[in-house]
Formats: structure tokens, sequence, C-alpha cells
């Protein structure tokens, strides 16, 4: 018995550290997805020149799946005729911080506003504040995401030797 | 119709207490009211409805204008930006949304419009049998005639053309016809019968010559001709035997045979009838059809 509560006790603190990780890779994940997406926008806007709905139902799904939901929310948007709201883009998206938010928010705003030069150097320069944003989300995933997993084997470890 | 597009303050009171069965026009106009145009008269938009005092209109402001033209472009100002650059939006229905507002300019060449100050929304209307008044007169056993509808802005040429190529189809004269919807307003609702073919957003040039040679058409329908490049297409359709049937702004046939552009035509006897309407009597009414000398030869 004492055996399959220790082995509970190890996978529960490894369980925790992976799901603190998760955070950080989710976060990278959605940053990549995002600068896909706004790629795929450019691209489209100045080739076919779709309406803004037609060319973000036609996107990649796999792609889409990191977006947790973003592109749900603004399609929301763009189907009624209601105001673009920070909370309703963001309804399932714990995992952005403030200003990150009002930078993603911004460019949601900023699409189908202007002609296509336009449109495109706005994108531009969002894309190039995402791949920082990326970059950033990187790094963290590698420092604290692999910590957080060390950590809960660690502590795993640690309430192993104590039950001993 | 235009819900999706009109804010909720100013759809609300007008899909509830106006209806768009008579509505013609609605003009919006930063910080000014709203203005109906119903049959010929004019009238403020109020929350109860349409109305003559200005102390119950609504008032439109510029937010209300830029996003009136953002949803009418399906939320994809790009993808519009050719129309507006030619001065409107049309929706998917077929509503032609006109616009006023900064123009940008760069080395002479127009890029866009930007800060949208005004617009005027033509609602547009099917109104079945409206040219069988002079139907006989256009269409002969021995073919059609090449023939010009006349008339001032909003004065129902567009309506006209429409139900013309309808009862073509309808009475089975098995004509190939070819309209020419340079600003996708004739094809709107039921559609333009069944022997029609339709471009759409296409200049009158491209059209005319792309469509006598990929479809062979025996009417070529189109509305607004007025630039010398449409009297080109024309002369380019008229000599390779293909009928036209198109409609022209002015508001008497002395006006028109003044028109710089259209002499030539005129005196090549290109157009068979002219076709005058006006709006004495609402949208739509009948003054006269003219024959190739400008002489009348029907009157209501």
């Amino acid at each position: 018995m004492k055996w399959v509560i220790m082995a509970i006790m190890f996978v529960f603190c490894v369980g925790v550290g992976y799901f603190l990780s998760l955070r950080y890779k989710r976060r990278q994940n959605f940053y990549s997805a995002l600068i896909m997406f706004a790629q795929k926008l450019d691209v489209e806007i100045n080739f076919s020149r779709e309406r803004l709905k037609k060319l973000i139902e036609d996107m990649d799904e796999k792609n889409k799946k990191h977006l947790f939901g973003l592109d749900k929310n603004f399609l929301a948007y763009l189907s009624g005729n209601l105001e673009l709201k920070q909370t309703e883009l963001f309804k399932n998206i714990q995992f952005l911080k403030p200003d990150e938010k009002e930078t993603i928010f911004l460019f949601f705003k900023s699409l189908g506003r202007s002609d296509v030069l336009g449109q495109s150097k706005e994108i531009a320069n969002f894309s190039k504040r995402f791949d920082d944003s990326l970059t950033k989300c990187s790094n963290e995933n590698k420092k604290y995401g692999s910590l957080c997993i060390k950590l809960g084997v660690v502590a795993g470890l640690f309430l192993l030797v104590i039950m001993l | 119709m235009l819900e999706g597009i009109l804010p909720d303050q100013i759809y609300i009171p007008l899909a509830n207490k106006v209806g768009f069965s008579r509505l013609n026009e609605i003009r919006l106009r930063m910080d000014k009211p709203v203005l109906l145009s119903c049959c010929g008269q004019k009238f403020f938009l109020g929350d109860s409805g349409a109305c003559k005092d200005l102390n119950k209109a609504i008032f439109c402001n510029r937010s209300m204008i830029e996003e009136i033209v953002f949803r009418a472009s399906e939320c994809s100002i790009y993808s519009v930006n050719e129309q507006i650059k030619k001065g409107y939006i049309v929706t998917s229905e077929g509503i032609r949304i006109g616009l006023a507002g900064n123009v940008v300019e760069e080395n002479g060449i127009l890029k866009t419009m930007t800060s949208f100050s005004s617009i005027n929304i033509r609602l547009p209307h099917e109104i079945r049998n409206c040219s069988l008044k002079v139907f006989s007169s256009i269409v002969k056993e021995t073919g059609i005639l090449n023939t010009l509808i006349i008339s001032p802005p909003g004065a129902g040429k567009t309506t006209f053309l429409r139900d013309f190529v309808w009862q073509l189809s309808e009475r089975n004269l098995a004509y190939n016809i070819l309209v020419l919807d340079e600003r996708g307003e004739l094809n709107i609702g039921k559609g333009l019968g069944i022997f029609s073919d339709i471009i759409s957003f296409s200049s009158k040039k491209l059209g005319f010559e792309n469509g006598i040679r990929s479809l062979a058409p025996n009417v070529i329908v189109t509305d607004e001709l007025g630039e010398w490049e449409d009297i080109e297409a024309v002369k380019y359709a008229s000599n390779s035997g293909v009928k036209i049937i198109a409609s022209v702004h002015s508001d008497s046939i002395e006006s028109f045979s003044r028109k710089q552009a259209f002499k030539e035509l005129l005196e090549e006897k290109i157009f068979k009838r002219f076709v005058l309407l006006s709006m004495r009597e609402g949208p739509g009414t009948l003054e006269g059809v003219f024959d190739e000398n400008l002489s009348r030869l029907m009157r209501w």
C-alpha cells in the first residue's frame, strides 16, 4: 500500500510540474500559430483579395487549433453586428499577459480596415512584434518550462525520500 | 436587407417602422440627420419611423459611417478598394453605397478614399413589368433595336433594364443576353432569367470584348454609359452585329443630344430607340420613346 501511495505522490508531483510547464508551451505554440495566421492573411489579401471571413474559415485547422479559439471569437465578431471587445476576443485564453492581449487586440482590430497596401504593411508590423514575442516565449519555454518539469520530478523524489 | 450593415440605432426603426419596399435611398451625413428618400419624397428617420420634424431625427456620426462602410465591405475594405476608388461599394445584395470622404492621391493616381463623411445607400428594386409599356417598340419581329434608356440619377434606369432582361427571358425568345454588370447592381434577388449570362465588375471595354468573343451574345445589356471608352465599346459591339440595350444619365433628350461623347453615336444612328424616364410621378415615370432622329414616337 505504501509503495502505491508513494507512486501516486510521485506521479502527482511530476504532473503538477508538467501542468505548470504547459503554460509556456502553449504561449510558444500560440505565437507560432499567430505568426502563421498573419503571414497567410498577408499572402491571401495580396493575392486572392477574398473576404476576411472566408480567408479565416479556409485556414488550416491544425494551425488554428493553437490559436485556442481566437479565430472563432473573431469570426463571431465578423458575423454579428457587434463591437470588437477584448474580453470577447480572448474568452478562452488565460495564458497571455495584459500587454500581449492589447497588442493582439489591436492587430485584429486593424484587420479589414484599409486597402491592400496599408493592410499588408500593418500585418508586417504586427508580425514583427509577434516574432519578438515568439522569441521571448521560446526562451521562457526552454528556461521555465523544463524547469517546472524538473522541479516536479525533484519534489516527487523529495516526497519519496521523506516517506521512506 | 441591410441587416448587419446598418447600426441597430438606424436599422431597427427602418425595418420596423418604415420598411424597405418603398424606400429608394438612405443618406447618412456626418453630424447630420439620416435622410430617407421614399417615392420621390424626402423624410428624416426618427426613432418612431419617417418624420418631417428635424428635432425627432436620428443624427449620424463619423463612427457610424465608418462602421457601415466596413460592414458593407464584409469587413474587408481591401477587397473593395477598386470600387472605393470609383466612389462606391456594392454589397452582395446589389445595394450600391455611394461614398464621400478624403481622396488619397499619389503622383496623380487615385489610391483610395479615407475618412468617409457621407454615404448614400441606394436600394435596388425589382418592379415586374415596368418595361412592358415600351417593350414592343424595342423588340420587333425582325429583332431587337439598339436602345438607350435616358434618365436622371435615381429615376429607375437600372430597374427598367433589370425588368427588360427578365421580360426577354420570360417570353422565351431565346436571345442570348449578356448582362455586363459593371457595378454589380443589375443582378440582384431572383436573377435575370434563364437566357442571360452575367459578367460582373468588369469595365465596359473588357466586358464587351471578352463577352462577344467568348459568349456570342445576341444582345448586350449594360448600365450607365458615360466615358469615351464606353462609347468605343458600344461601337465595337454594334460593328460585331450585337444589339445593345444601355442606359445613360441625362434629364432630357435635349441635354442628352448635347453630350459630346454621344455625338458620334447619334450621327451614326447606332441607337434606334431612346426611352426617357423621369421622377415626375416617382422613379420610373415613362416620359417618351424617341427614334434614331430623336423624334418622339410615344408619349405618356
